[in-house]
């Protein structure tokens, strides 16, 4: 759950999402669910021209278990409210 | 329990508690490394990384002489997020000298 | 299992806003499905209705019809909501015919595999 309450605190902000087959988009995220499924609004694929049929999506849903990395926004991460919450989800809390 | 520490280690996820706020190593599928800061991680091992140098091992082939040419890519990302499904191994900082 | 009422479904994570909009899905195998999503579920699983492959090989493009095509969830990377007011492809790219694109796609095919055979061969060598 940690990760589910940490992404949605991040709605609104610009973020990149780096697949598993190495395609990168950013966006500002719309939205997350339990699975880490994300949604972007306002994407643009960082590497457009090897990637020419993304030219007009605008917004889209990514499946979380495609989801390699996410790049974050340094103003997105609280590092003392992060270590709380994952030792307090190592107790099993 | 207190607000300090626990630092006994029964199942192998302590050993990634105890190197929380402390720089370590990982090993990703696709012939990626990380190194960074750790931040925050769950049963998944998905985590938070923070100063994080990346590299990436990519092998080639050469057109002409199919010779093997081995290249590391690096690049240096602020804070990630790294899905848990494709870490292979964790290695906490060596504490030898404390 | 939580499903998001239809007031919400705009700012869910949910696929509800995209019902009946023409979209992209991107699979894990790297093609890429046009259609119209007509009905999903919380794996993903998706309904194209009027679904066609859109093949890209270099410059060259070809849009193959399909059909009906239900899309098993595992599979979707992702599915992109195509804006009708931009263009689907840059201008520089060519439209060809269905045989055409084919023909591309097997030359490209074959050269890649080339390049795997020969390293496989330099592989053996290495043993001598």
């Amino acid at each position: 759950m940690l990760f589910f309450s940490y992404f949605k605190d991040l709605v609104g902000q610009e973020v990149t999402v780096e697949l598993k087959n190495d395609l990168a988009i950013r966006g500002t995220l719309h939205s997350v669910d339990q699975y880490l499924n994300i949604k972007l609004e306002n994407t643009r694929v960082v590497d457009q021209d090897k990637y020419p049929h993304m030219l007009s999506v605008r917004n889209c849903f990514i499946r979380g278990s495609v989801v390699r990395y996410v790049q974050l926004p340094p103003d997105g991460v609280d590092v003392d409210l992060l270590h709380d919450a994952a030792r307090r989800e190592a107790r099993g809390g | 329990m207190s607000g300090e520490e626990d630092a006994t280690v029964r199942e192998p996820l302590d050993l990634i508690r105890l190197s929380l706020d402390e720089r370590i190593y990982v090993k990703l599928r696709s012939d990626r490394e990380l190194r960074g800061k750790l931040h925050a991680f769950d049963q998944h091992l998905n985590m938070i990384l923070g100063d994080v140098e990346e590299v990436i091992t990519t092998v080639e082939i050469d057109d002409e002489t199919y010779e093997e040419i081995v290249r590391t890519t690096k690049r240096n990302i602020q804070y990630l997020f790294v899905r848990g499904d494709g870490v292979i191994l964790v290695s906490p900082p060596l504490r030898t000298q404390t | 299992m939580s499903w998001a009422g239809p007031e919400d479904i705009y700012l869910s994570t949910s696929l509800a806003s995209y019902l009946d909009r023409k979209l992209l899905v991107l699979l894990r195998d790297g093609r890429k499905l046009m259609g119209t999503l007509r009905s999903f579920d919380q794996f993903a699983n998706a309904v194209l209705e009027g679904a066609c492959e859109r093949v890209i090989v270099g410059e060259q493009y070809c849009d193959i019809p399909l059909g009906l095509y239900v899309i098993r969830g595992e599979n979707v990377v992702l599915i992109g909501e195509l804006d009708t007011e931009r263009e689907e492809l840059p201008p520089h790219m060519i439209r060809v015919s269905e045989t055409e694109i084919k023909r591309a796609q097997k030359v490209e095919r074959e050269a890649s595999e080339l390049r795997g055979t020969m390293r496989k061969r330099m592989e053996f060598l290495d043993f001598d």
